[in-house]
């Protein structure tokens, strides 16, 4: 087999079948067009060195058969990187958010070692990051391979805008904890002369029940929440029976929730739309109290093989009781039943709580759309 | 003020990238193969790396601005190119586009 075959070969084995033969057969003219050329020059034959020459003029054979190719040039096209560095940008700040939200979490919950929880910290937003780039990526270069141009890429509107300020984490820590001079200095003009960054509301909202979902699927732990009461005499708590029954309508409960935050935050205006998601999710988060409350049991604590149950009714949604509470024994059993009542105030006021956002919600609906009144 | 030859090489390129096609398509009113377009289009001025301008008859083609017929010639099979009746079109209205960008920068410069 001679250069030109081994080169041709090399080319060959990039090209897609139906089209090889025929841009092999028009690439071994070119090649031999320029052999030729250059010995009617030197007027005798080429060597081999310069026929590789000629061959490294024509160029690489990945690089030669890629300018055939059909498809994109490149994973992430000119078209989409800004938006695809907008979602990686955004994502590992919301990563280290998390992050920073589990560790500070561990760190006051009081873990076996402070320097272990750091080092996980810093694992856990590699890994996430790395995971989100790829996912992001993959994502990417699916749209470009498929040509597929989603509609917010065309049709935007300028009061939409307000997620993009994710990307920037001078914007996040102005608009949610910042002062005033901070918000001056760090923020973009326009969030520092607004009240408040409005998704920041969303974005916390979004944040705080990322980590109830990551602690109830099991992804992290507070080791401080299964143990209650004084050092040395603490009991353990255990769930009862109706959260292992209610999991899965828990678990797509806050995830709903999460959905409702991250549309929010994509779109601020969306009053009605968002009004209506969350008239329905509280409705869930009603319907979920009320299950709950009805099961009647809802912890046990256990103690020296002693155990007392976290339980209520009714009956205790009586304001006497909630007057007496604190002067109950300091057993087992007078700490069950503190924690009894206030777990059924803790209930019924939840429910009071979500029958009032569902008429707050309610009522938006029926309000006029205020980006028509405006 | 000296000017930086690697930023002047990146922006002639650029400069270059679009008029070439208009230079392939002027070119082609005659047949020719590969080999011998590439030597026209350098004796104009224009190199061309083979590796661009071999995909680039492709894509002509495909468009429907160029047709192609395998022949032999100097005893080897060859492609010959030529202009499309729907290539001459296009090359008459990209002409007339180039006159009119190339005016109006007569007149900027």
């Amino acid at each position: 087999m001679d250069l030109i075959d081994r080169y041709l070969n090399a080319v060959a084995a990039q090209l897609p079948q139906d089209e090889r033969a025929d841009i092999i057969a028009e690439l071994r003219d070119l090649i031999l067009s320029r052999f030729e050329a250059r010995e009617e020059e030197l007027g005798r034959a080429l060597t081999g060195d310069e026929q590789e020459a000629i061959l490294h003029e024509i160029g690489h054979p990945l690089v030669v058969a890629a300018r055939y190719r059909k498809g994109p040039d490149s994973l992430i096209g000119p078209e989409l990187f800004p938006y695809w560095l907008f979602a990686v940008k955004a994502g590992l700040l919301l990563m280290l958010a998390v992050q920073a939200i589990v560790l500070f979490i561990n760190l006051v919950g009081g873990p076996a070692d402070a320097g272990q929880s750091i080092s996980q910290a810093i694992h856990g937003f590699i890994g996430s990051g790395i995971t989100l780039i790829g996912v992001v990526t993959v994502i990417g270069a699916a749209m470009e391979h498929v040509g597929y141009r989603p509609r917010w890429m065309d049709r935007w509107r300028v009061s939409e805008l307000s997620a993009f300020g994710l990307s920037d984490p001078a914007a996040w820590g102005a608009a949610m904890g910042g002062t005033r001079t901070a918000k001056a200095t760090w923020a973009p003009r326009s969030l520092g002369r607004a009240r408040g960054w409005p998704g920041g509301e969303y974005l916390f909202s979004f944040l705080a029940t990322g980590v109830f979902v990551l602690w109830w699927i099991g992804a992290i732990h507070f080791p401080g929440l299964i143990r209650l009461g004084p050092p040395g005499a603490e009991a353990l708590v255990t769930g009862a029976p109706i959260w292992t029954t209610l999991f899965g309508a828990i678990l797509l409960y806050a995830v709903a929730q999460m959905a409702v935050d991250l549309a929010s935050l994509a779109r601020p205006s969306a009053v009605r739309m968002r009004a209506a998601a969350q008239a329905v999710i509280a409705a869930a988060g009603l319907w979920l109290t009320w299950t709950i409350f009805g099961a009647g049991h809802w912890f046990t604590l256990t103690r020296d093989g002693e155990t007392a149950r976290i339980a209520g009714d009714w009956s205790l949604l009586d304001i006497d009781r909630l007057r007496a509470l604190g002067d109950g024994t300091r057993d087992l059993a007078g700490m069950a039943g503190t924690l009894s009542l206030v777990m059924s105030w803790v209930l019924a006021l939840s429910a009071i709580g979500l029958v009032f956002k569902i008429v707050g919600s309610l009522w938006r609906l029926v309000q006029p759309d205020p980006r028509r009144t405006a | 003020m000296i000017v930086d030859p690697e930023l002047f090489e990146s922006m002639r390129l650029e400069l270059r990238r679009g008029s070439l096609v208009l230079a392939v398509l002027a070119r082609l009113r005659e047949e020719r193969y590969g080999y011998t377009l590439r030597q026209a289009l350098a004796s104009d001025g224009l190199e061309m790396e083979e590796s661009t301008l071999y995909p680039l008859l492709r894509r002509l083609e495909s468009q429907g601005l160029l047709t192609s017929e395998w022949r032999e010639e100097e005893k080897r099979r060859k492609r010959f190119y030529r202009l499309s009746p729907m290539g001459e079109a296009m090359l008459s209205a990209l002409a007339d586009e180039w006159r009119g960008i190339s005016a109006s920068l007569d007149k900027i410069l």
